[in-house]
């Protein structure tokens, strides 16, 4: 049984930042803990991790180590909210499944655009660029 | 009495009846099964089993009350059987959807009370140490 689950979101992007005060919110099933990705909190938490991997997709890791990454990582923080459950279970069918990690893939590899933001892996190739 | 009042007097006979023996199965079926759904809590079901019913009833009568005038004259005794059949008909479609209506209703309840002990929707893509904050 899943006690707890620890979003590991990026706090560089904006709409990270907005989904995660709205999970916030959230009647809950299970208890959800917010840590920023790649920070020292994270990496105390979790050492044996990649944490640069935390950066690109979201991550989520239950109270015993149980680690999703990307789409599954979403279908979790929708399991773990009273009213959004259902939607969880149904979106996990082999039919819906395929839907959204497109989706998600989608959202999550254009979240900069929407938000303006850039994240520091982006930002670091950018410097990089510009300094050769 | 014309052939016309007659068709009117027996479509509110028979289709009350099929209401009635509708509500009455919804009733006495919907019951053991709201019961599970409400952890054995037999009153709390009961009363949502009354409720639900007397919905039920509401609307069917409701559409019967509104359905029951004809638009043309029935002169023979082969009109009144058409009138009627193609009227009590569309009573039986209308509560055949409610019932389905209703049964429906039953196992959003159900599925409702079932989803906190559902699992997780997906396996883990892997395992990691976790040490306490």
């Amino acid at each position: 049984m899943i006690m707890s689950l620890t979003i590991l979101f990026d706090t560089h992007c904006d709409l990270c930042r907005r989904i995660v005060i709205w999970l916030e919110s959230q009647p809950k099933y299970v208890e959800m803990l917010f840590v920023p990705a790649a920070s020292d909190e994270a990496r105390h938490r979790f050492p044996q991790f990649d944490h640069d991997a935390t950066l690109r997709d979201l991550h989520v890791v239950s109270h015993r180590g149980d680690v999703y990454r990307g789409a599954k990582a979403w279908l979790m923080c929708l399991w773990a909210m009273r009213d959004y459950r259902e939607w969880s279970l149904r979106l996990a069918t082999p039919e819906l499944m395929p839907l959204a990690r497109r989706v998600i893939a989608k959202v999550s590899s254009n979240r900069f655009r929407f938000a303006g933001y850039r994240s520091p892996l982006q930002r670091e190739s950018l410097d990089l660029r510009e300094a050769h | 009495m014309d052939y016309l009042v007659i068709t009117y007097f027996v479509y509110l006979a028979i289709s009350m009846a099929l209401t009635a023996w509708a509500g009455r199965t919804l009733f006495a079926n919907g019951k053991a099964f709201l019961i599970d759904v409400f952890h054995g809590n037999d009153s709390l079901a009961d009363s949502v089993n009354h409720l639900l019913v007397v919905g039920f009833y509401l609307v069917n009568l409701g559409y019967i009350s509104l359905a029951l005038q004809l638009g043309y004259q029935v002169t023979s005794l082969q009109g009144l059987i058409e009138a009627l059949s193609s009227k009590i008909g569309v009573v039986l479609l209308v509560l055949g959807g409610m019932h389905f209506g209703n049964l429906y209703v039953f196992s959003r309840i159900r599925r409702r009370a079932i989803m906190p002990l559902a699992a997780p929707p997906v396996l883990p893509d892997g395992c990691t140490m976790v040490r306490e904050a």
